[in-house]
């Protein structure tokens, strides 16, 4: 075991910080961008009514055919990984706004509009805030995914937990693959907890018994 | 002012509001009343542009609203919804101050008013400023609904069936403040409602519509004794066929007063002023030792005649009307009337007084006949 460690150690530790990154980097650009892209959908419901579905579609091509072919175009560098996570990362994230923006009550959006807000005030100080916990949950849901999706940034040679996986696979030392997978796992879950963390401190109290 | 001029809405073929004419006179409490998709809530939500009108011109003290900018005019006009719409991401406080913070008030500013709004509906600052609507009660949801209305000082506000959705105790008590609130801030309500009590009990002026026209725009008395036709006069059904045939033959026994203040003709006055003082009444009546009825004795007669030590007997009137407990309320009320007394004494059979009718029993009497409910 430690023998394992003087070996691996410092390979690991890397591993877990690449990884890391690359969850990291991918999930905070796809929040921007989801969140954007949901808001302008909400606008325009006509658009959305298309949009949506096929958003839906595309997020069921398998990743790592999708890794496969940004690497045809990008070339094995970390931008192939990150663009490619953070493609994945926005869907949930893009799926939750929309729905949180669309499920606020009208009840809301009238009572904000005959108190004379504008649409942006509307949006900014009602409709988002409102929609808060949904958003949550799909940045939550869009991190723990990319924690697993980043296994197969390996694949491509970009390093990460993958490595581990990838090399115990490939010459049978489940040790090796169980090395990878367990700090993988541990990574998801306090990344979700963080998420949830966040999510409470930013919560008004009248909203944190509607949803989770 | 608010008023209406061929003001007309359609929503593709159909013709929601015809042609409506009305004006609203300042301070007015005015009630939109009518059976559901009369077009009274499209009338209303013209007003403040939530809906935008077709035709027509709705001008507010002379200015036509779609000529002011839709939200600043929303700011000046307060609006209240069935939903009550508290935004559950504000505590009470910044949900009243929604508005204010809108027109730029500054912190103190803001603090202060809420402060005067919640003294308004006997709601403690420290205890609910900070709690966040689901924290609250319906009723106290909707006191604040109301609040945040008022908060900008807006002259005119807008009720779209605010108490529909509150239980019938709770309607009852928000009623009643939401009068005294615009009485004592002399405000212009305008007030939608398909509840014909409501509209009765809150209304300076009640607007009956029907099928997107104003049929009547009359006082609540007057809408009563004269519905401007069948439509009208059917909805408002029970209200005016219960003072005409259901229940005018009402007993004075069933709604007179029960605990009437008798003393016996021995007693003396300082007995008799012992007695008045400590029941704050300012008469008693006098019975003979079989307890029949011999007449009343006054504060105003003791005071005027009545020595220490004299017996009531002597100070007796008798010009009080009596009435028995099987006579009609209706005559009742007549006499009561036409002798332009104070209250009637009611007698049994065998002539002991058993009660009394005063004007303001008579008139809670009347107003179940009228209107029903429970208000005797």
């Amino acid at each position: 075991m430690t023998h394992f460690f003087e070996t691996y150690g410092l390979m690991l530790g890397k591993a877990i910080l690449v990884h890391l990154a690359y969850v990291l980097t991918s999930v905070a650009a796809a929040t921007v961008v989801a969140l954007v892209l949901g808001v302008l959908l909400s606008r325009v419901p006509a658009i959305a009514r298309w949009m949506m579905p096929v958003i839906s579609i595309s997020q069921t091509i398998p990743g790592i055919v999708f890794i496969g072919i940004l690497y045809l175009y990008l070339g094995m560098e970390p931008i192939t990984a990150f663009t490619a996570l953070a493609i994945y990362a926005v869907f949930p994230i893009l799926k939750n706004t929309y729905a949180g923006l669309l499920g606020v009550e009208e009840k809301y959006k009238e009572a904000a509009r005959g108190c004379g807000m504008s649409p942006r005030q509307i949006l900014f100080k009602i409709e988002l805030p409102l929609a808060m916990p949904t958003i949550f949950a799909g940045i939550r849901m869009s991190t723990v995914y990319t924690v697993s999706w980043a296994v197969l940034t390996a694949m491509i040679g970009l390093g990460g937990l993958g490595e581990f996986v990838y090399r115990g696979v490939s010459t049978n030392n489940s040790t090796l693959t169980i090395t990878g997978a367990i700090p993988a796992a541990i990574m998801a879950i306090a990344l979700g907890a963080l998420v949830d963390w966040i999510q409470k401190k930013i919560t008004p109290r009248g909203l944190q018994e509607v949803k989770s | 002012m608010i008023e209406y001029r061929n003001v007309s809405k359609n929503y593709g073929e159909r013709q929601i509001v015809k042609n409506l004419n009305f004006t609203i006179e300042d301070g007015q409490f005015a009630v939109l009343i009518g059976p559901s998709g009369c077009g009274k809530t499209t009338t209303l939500k013209m007003l403040n542009r939530l809906i935008q009108s077709d035709g027509g011109e709705i001008l507010l003290d002379g200015k036509n609203v779609n000529e002011i900018n839709a939200e600043q005019l929303r700011q000046h006009i307060g609006y209240v919804i069935q939903q009550i719409g508290l935004f559950p991401n504000m505590t009470v406080e910044q949900n009243i101050t929604v508005v204010p913070r809108l027109l730029k008030w500054d912190k103190a500013r803001c603090a202060e008013r809420v402060r005067e709004l919640l003294a308004l509906v006997d709601m403690d600052y420290d205890t609910y400023a900070k709690k966040y609507p689901n924290e609250l009660s319906g009723g106290q949801q909707q006191r604040i609904g109301v609040l945040r209305a008022l908060a900008a000082e807006p002259p005119v506000i807008l009720m779209d069936e605010p108490f529909g959705a509150l239980d019938p105790i709770t309607r009852d008590s928000l009623q009643d403040e939401v009068k005294s609130l615009q009485k004592r801030l002399k405000k212009t309500i305008i007030f939608v409602t398909h509840d014909m009590n409501e509209a009765i009990k809150m209304a300076d002026v009640i607007l009956f519509m029907s099928d997107g026209e104003l049929l009547q725009q009359a006082s609540p008395e007057e809408m009563l004794r004269a519905p401007a036709n069948d439509i009208v006069r059917e909805f408002m059904g029970k209200h005016v066929a219960q003072g005409v045939s259901g229940q005018d033959n009402i007993p004075c026994g069933e709604i007179m007063r029960k605990n009437v203040a008798k003393v016996s003709s021995s007693w003396r006055t300082l007995e008799c002023v012992q007695m008045m003082s400590s029941r704050e009444i300012d008469s008693l009546v006098v019975v003979d030792e079989n307890d029949r009825y011999l007449g009343v004795v006054t504060i105003e007669g003791i005071k005027a005649h009545g020595k220490p030590g004299m017996e009531v007997t002597k100070l007796l009137e008798t010009t009080v009307p009596t009435v028995y407990t099987d006579t009609l309320a209706k005559e009742a009320f007549g006499t009561l009337d036409s002798t332009r007394a104070r209250y009637l004494i009611v007698l049994d059979k065998n002539e002991r007084p058993v009660g009394i009718i005063t004007r303001t029993s008579m008139s809670k009497a009347l107003a179940y006949m009228v209107w029903g409910g429970d208000a005797v």
